[in-house]
């Protein structure tokens, strides 16, 4: 999502390091280039130029500690100042709370407004809707259908023309749930009354939060409605939407910034589970190149409960078809590939598209193959026989090449894992492994 | 919606031209000075000093050099990016500005202001090139003129229909609207509601229904109907999702639209352009409208866009009412930013 402001800011700093002098010179031209990255991903353009300038200045100025070279000393703080820019990240804590959404239209509420109901139900919360969206034709409709999907209530009326009236009915209707999300009409913050309207919805609902919906294409703009948004009602979280198009979602930095908030979620497709938490310093890694494991973890911790997978057994080496088809399903139940591959650190590396699609219809066909095994067989992969091969490959419906194929991975894959279990001697080579994957299609 | 973009031009234009002007007037002084030492000897014999003088510096022309132009410009380019004129596009803009008037001769009698306003305004022309006039369109063209509406999600495909269908109608065309998008919750019903009101016919199947089917009917309907003009909604999509793609390809193959109309928005930034470029490549378009225009008072989107696909943009949707829609003139507008001075 992030590839091209990734790949230049990370041209940016390759170029930096090529260097073998680091002066003014070189500072000024890493500054120059880092302008035209942010400015090109939408980053107000005043927001840039203060950026820019605090990391010249730092960076000719401050001395680098001990034991850091120059270069190492601008990195970081380009790092840092890039840091500060997207501010902390919100907390979202797991308690009673009024959420209402707010955001120009279009920008993505109504779909978030279910995205975050999903949110909170799959941890466990009691969560209900409101659609105080009079104006939109359909707008009731689309919430209904997509809080019917996920089971929670959702509160409105199709035929309601006063929003403060189902607000305020909503809430006695919803007053045995935890959280409680409320959908606004889409404004901008030229428009008065609609203004008015949203503060008078803010005091009704004694909201706990107030989010700030922002499309990731939005341009320059973002920091005037942000700051107007924040005027009426008080911001105090920013929610990307879109991030799954090529924008990259600077406008929305603009409006963290000019808010003072932090943001909470990225919203990246169209379906209901496509939401993340957001982390500023993940966030930043990914941009430069340095892999956002936090997440990964997260992700995977979801996805697995620590009995289906014996991490250590694995570690020492004992590595069976079995622990491979855990790995598979858990890795289906994270989701897509390329979301996990880009929150791994492999530098600069570019993979070929299509790779991606190649291999997860592939570990499908895995697991069928597998499905067709015996027990003996998939924790002792070699008493696979060429005529068990047979058996294999006729039960699944796949030809023996195939199998072979698969027993060929888990080899590559047990390969790799005693590789990693001396983790601190960086054996794990992830580009290794990535050519190798890439080689297997 | 340019009201913004115009102060900032104003300001810019007034900087690249005292810019110029100072850096002419120094050097057109000390020549002046000049020849009036060198030539002072001579001056009993010709007809008046004074005059020669006068020949002199009126008709001597000052070459603009880049040094003059390098810190205006930049500062015109700063306009330019704060308007969401896209970085790409911006900088096209500026080199067009700079290779018509570095070099140029200018005779010193000639205004700065004009030379400098002639050359930003061919250079926005270029780039808004001529507008689109669809009432034109549909009467030259045998009816039912189909058209298709596409663009990436939440930039108001579904609104802009409407009030095209209500601007049509109130033209007197008979309208048709397929509702293509079955894919988002509620967009069926949306459309519906917004048809009943305008009192237009509506074709629509049910949520999750092939769009190229339900489009089919609706130009079925029309042709049995005798009906002027089919306007056909489409599920937002973005352009990196082959799969979305390849069904709008299928649609385009099945409804054979006379015109594919690109929907965007007018604050959207950068990625206006990588995205427009994208829907040009894989399935064309042939006019750009362009929504919120309310939001924006800068218009850098329209630009950018305009610039990217070089099509022209058809209407700009300025508020959330059925009539809140307006034809683009390009020219108008341009003449309209350089109002006053110009």
């Amino acid at each position: 999502m992030l590839d091209s402001l990734s790949a230049s800011l990370k041209d940016a700093l390759k170029k930096l390091a090529g260097k073998t002098v680091v002066d003014r010179a070189a500072v000024d031209e890493l500054v120059k280039d880092l302008q035209r990255a942010l400015i090109s991903a939408d980053v107000n353009v005043k927001l840039v130029m203060e950026l820019s300038k605090a990391i010249r200045t730092r960076s000719l100025d401050e001395q680098p500690p001990k034991g850091t070279n120059v270069r190492e000393h601008v990195l970081r703080i380009v790092y840092q100042e890039l840091v500060r820019l997207v501010w902390a990240s919100t907390d979202v804590k797991l308690e009673p709370q009024t959420v209402l959404m707010a955001g120009l239209q279009g920008s993505g509420k109504t779909t978030t407004t279910a995205k975050i109901a999903r949110y909170f139900q799959k941890k466990g919360m009691k969560v209900g809707v409101i659609c105080a969206d009079t104006f939109r034709p359909g707008a009731y409709d689309q919430l209904q259908t997509l809080c019917q999907k996920i089971n929670v209530p959702c509160f409105g009326d199709p035929k309601g023309q006063d929003a403060r009236k189902i607000v305020k009915e909503g809430l006695v209707a919803s007053k045995d749930l935890e959280v409680i999300i409320v959908d606004t009409q889409g404004r901008h913050a030229l428009e008065a009354d609609l203004i008015q309207e949203i503060i008078d919805l803010n005091k009704i609902t004694k909201a706990t939060h107030r989010w700030l919906v922002i499309d990731a294409a939005l341009g320059q703009q973002a920091s005037e409605q942000a700051r107007r948004f924040h005027d009426a009602i008080g911001i105090d979280g920013v929610i990307i939407t879109k991030m799954d198009g090529t924008a990259k979602g600077g406008g929305a930095m603009s409006a963290v910034a000019e808010t003072k908030s932090g943001i909470v979620f990225i919203g990246a497709g169209e379906t209901i589970e496509n939401l993340e938490r957001f982390d500023p310093d993940g966030f930043i890694s990914r941009l430069l190149g340095m892999g956002d494991l936090r997440a990964l973890v997260e992700k995977a911790e979801e996805a697995m409960n620590t009995e289906e997978l014996d991490v250590n057994a694995m570690m020492k080496g004992k590595f069976s078809l079995r622990d491979m088809y855990k790995q598979l399903e858990a890795l289906n139940k994270m989701g897509p590939i390329k979301q996990i591959m880009s929150m791994l650190p492999m530098g600069n590396m570019q993979l070929p598209e299509g790779v991606y699609d190649v291999t997860s219809t592939k570990m499908v066909r895995y697991r069928i193959i597998m499905d067709s095994m015996t027990g003996a067989e998939l924790d002792e992969p070699g008493l696979i026989t060429s005529s068990r091969l047979q058996r294999i490959a006729r039960g699944s419906g796949a030809s023996p090449e195939e199998v072979r194929e698969l027993l060929k991975y888990y080899k590559m894959m047990q390969r790799t894992l005693k590789g990693l279990r001396g983790a601190s001697g960086g054996k794990f080579n992830m580009q290794r492994l990535m050519k190798r994957f890439s080689g297997m299609q | 919606m340019f009201g913004g973009l115009k102060e900032r031009l104003q300001a810019a234009r007034n900087r690249l031209t005292s810019s110029i002007g100072a850096t002419v007037t120094v050097p057109a002084d000390t020549a002046g000075t000049d020849t009036i030492t060198g030539s002072a000897p001579d001056a009993p014999v010709l007809p008046s000093l004074v005059d020669k003088v006068k020949i002199l510096i009126i008709d001597r022309e000052l070459v603009v050099s880049e040094k003059d132009l390098s810190e205006a410009l930049s500062d015109l380019e700063m306009t330019l990016l704060e308007s969401d004129v896209a970085l790409s596009v911006s900088d096209a803009i500026i080199a067009n500005v700079r290779t018509s008037l570095v070099g140029k001769h200018r005779k010193i009698g000639e205004s700065v202001d004009a030379l400098v306003v002639a050359s930003l305004k061919s250079a926005l022309l270029t780039v808004l090139g001529n507008g689109f006039d669809l009432t034109e369109y549909i009467k030259t063209h045998p009816r039912p003129v189909k058209i298709l509406f596409t663009g990436v999600n939440g930039t108001g495909k579904t609104t802009t229909i409407a009030k095209i269908g209500a601007y049509l109608k109130k033209e007197g065309f008979t309208v048709v609207i397929g509702a293509g998008d079955t894919f988002r919750a509620g967009a069926i019903e949306q459309i519906d509601v917004h048809a009943q009101r305008i009192g237009i016919k509506i074709i629509q199947h049910q949520a999750g229904a092939d769009p190229s089917a339900v489009l089919f009917d609706t130009v079925q309907y029309a042709n049995s109907h005798k009906i002027d003009v089919v306007l056909a909604d489409t599920a937002g999509r973005f352009h990196t999702k082959a799969n979305l793609m390849s069904q709008l390809d299928k649609i385009k193959r099945v409804m054979k639209p006379d015109l594919v109309i690109y929907v965007d928005e007018a604050v959207a930034g950068n990625d206006a352009v990588v995205r427009a470029a994208e829907f040009e490549r894989t399935i064309g378009a042939d006019a750009v409208v362009l929504t919120k225009a309310d939001m924006d008072s800068r218009g850098g989107a329209a630009i950018s866009i305009a610039h990217t696909i070089g099509k022209p943009l058809m209407f700009l949707g300025t508020g959330q009412a059925y009539d809140d829609i307006m034809p683009f003139l390009p020219a108008q507008v341009v003449d309209e930013l350089f109002g006053g001075g110009a």
